[in-house]
């Protein structure tokens, strides 16, 4: 059978982007590592192999409750450095993803046993149901802290307008959520309530 | 009785197109179709590249549309379950799908009407001729270099099985090692990065193919396209092919000088050559009207 060269080639385009736009129509269609069809991709607390290259020191230090002065003078990156860069563009001899996943890694694992008076794993089995996620030090602020929590530390809500310089929002609004939402510093915003969750210990 | 040659069916000349009604050809629609996909993975590199990645936007890096990224991290998809190993997307293993859906039903059209590499290559090897057109010593020059170089020619048939050899080593560098391990050589992944001012032997090979471009047409894509070599072995089950009317061709070798693989097109009946890219070229170039032509048939046994 004979195939006009117009149609053979009009057919292949075809051809070729239904496939892509059929896939696209299904949801299976992603172009980068920050999202996926469940929505914005985060580093996961219990596995540093999810950190990449394009997220920020912002959400490091968020989401593994490291302070960023700790993560800067331990990978001697410059003081000024904005908690908004990505890693990616901060790599150097000294610091990548790489790196700062190991680092995070031997920081999260818990302390050697084996010194006298100190029980083993195997004279305290880990119970099956004991809770893998990180949790953070009480009173203190992370990226999971809602300012329902604050009322809850005893922080006035007059304290807190003044802070974020605004009327309050939905009490389950997450504080990290407001800052992203009101083009504010998470990290500015969460040092100067931190200090007032300190006053009320 | 003297005996009277059999009447044969005369074959029409194609018509010459001249002015506006040449851009009416399926290799003008072809080279603009071409021109479509190379400009929308400029903005995209460009929007990448102004944009950035570096606050909450996320702007598609132009390797996400590579298909060739789909077949390195294949296996691991596969094998874990869906993630990717890095700098590859599910974009990537779409793209790819598509890529060899059109391979299995139209050869490695692909390469021929799609890929931007390819055009690339096209273009050079078009102002390439614009300029012996134009400059008779530059002319002079070359046939005397292709003249010289004709010793060589036995070499080509082995040098294209090289395709083969580095789709083997990219795929399975991918699956054994856990990154693209072809990446750092890859003459594509070198001029989408090309902003980065990142020295990598990719660049070397991205030079090398668009000089060698100037002389020989499509050298990447005859000797070292990986993506090629998978398209082409995939379209080897493809029902179409290009059929040569060998009773009515005058074998003037015009679809053989046309044909930018290099496949000698007047010697065959039937073109089923895994390097055949479906540019068509060959069919736009024949003078003669029904002499070279796109056929459909049962594949590996009905393309006669």
């Amino acid at each position: 059978m004979r195939i006009n060269p117009f149609v053979f080639g009009i057919t292949v385009l075809a051809v070729f982007l239904g496939v892509i736009l059929s896939f696209q129509a299904a949801g299976v269609w992603s172009v980068s590592g920050k999202t996926t069809s469940d929505g914005a991709v985060q580093p996961s607390v219990e596995d540093v192999s999810t950190i990449k290259g394009w997220m920020t020191l912002e959400q490091i230090s968020t989401v593994y409750n490291v302070p960023l002065s700790e993560i800067v003078a331990q990978f001697s990156l410059p003081a000024d450095t904005p908690v908004s860069a990505a890693i990616k563009d901060l790599e150097s001899d000294t610091f990548s993803a790489e790196e700062l996943r190991a680092w995070l890694e031997s920081r999260m694992a818990p302390v050697e046993s084996g010194a006298a008076g100190v029980p083993t794993p195997q004279d305290t089995p880990i119970p099956a149901a004991l809770p893998t996620e990180h949790v953070a030090p009480e009173k203190t602020i992370t990226g999971k802290t809602t300012f329902q929590d604050l009322l809850d530390w005893n922080v006035s809500e007059e304290t807190i307008r003044q802070i974020i310089g605004g009327d309050l929002p939905a009490m389950t609004t997450l504080i990290k959520d407001y800052a992203v939402q009101n083009g504010l510093e998470f990290s500015t915003l969460k040092t100067a309530l931190q200090s007032e969750v300190d006053k009320t210990r | 009785m003297t005996s009277q040659p059999l009447p044969v069916s005369p074959v029409r000349i194609k018509p010459r197109l001249r002015g506006w009604k040449s851009l009416l050809t399926h290799q003008a629609f072809r080279r603009f179709v071409q021109l479509g996909f190379a400009t929308f993975i400029l903005v995209v590199t460009l929007q990448h590249v102004l944009v950035g990645e570096s606050s909450g936007n996320v702007t598609a890096s132009p390797e996400a549309y590579c298909p060739f990224g789909g077949l390195e991290t294949l296996y691991q998809y596969i094998t874990s379950g869906g993630s990717f190993i890095s700098r590859t997307h599910l974009s990537n293993v779409v793209v790819l799908v598509a890529v060899l859906v059109t391979a299995f039903l139209f050869r490695s059209a692909f390469c021929g009407w799609v890929c931007p590499l390819g055009f690339i290559q096209d273009l050079v090897s078009g102002f390439s001729a614009f300029l012996r057109r134009r400059f008779s010593f530059l002319r002079k020059a070359v046939n005397a270099l292709k003249k010289h170089g004709a010793r060589l020619a036995f070499l080509d048939r082995y040098l294209r099985l090289l395709k083969y050899a580095v789709l083997a080593w990219a795929v399975i560098g991918a699956g054994v090692y856990g990154v693209m391990v072809f990446r750092d050589y890859d003459p594509w992944s070198a001029l989408i990065n090309i902003a980065k001012f990142s020295f990598t032997p990719g660049i070397v090979v991205l030079g090398v193919t668009l000089v060698a471009s100037l002389f020989i047409e499509r050298p990447w894509c005859r000797y070292a396209c990986p993506l090629g070599a998978a398209s082409g072995l995939m379209g080897k089950l493809s029902p179409m092919y290009l059929k040569r009317e060998a009773d009515a061709c005058k074998v003037c070798k015009v679809c053989t000088k046309a044909c930018p693989m290099g496949l000698p097109v007047h010697a065959a009946t039937t073109i089923t050559s895994a390097d055949c890219i479906c540019c068509l070229e060959c069919v736009c170039a024949c003078p003669r009207e029904g002499v070279l032509e796109v056929k459909m048939g049962i594949p590996l046994v009905g393309q006669k």
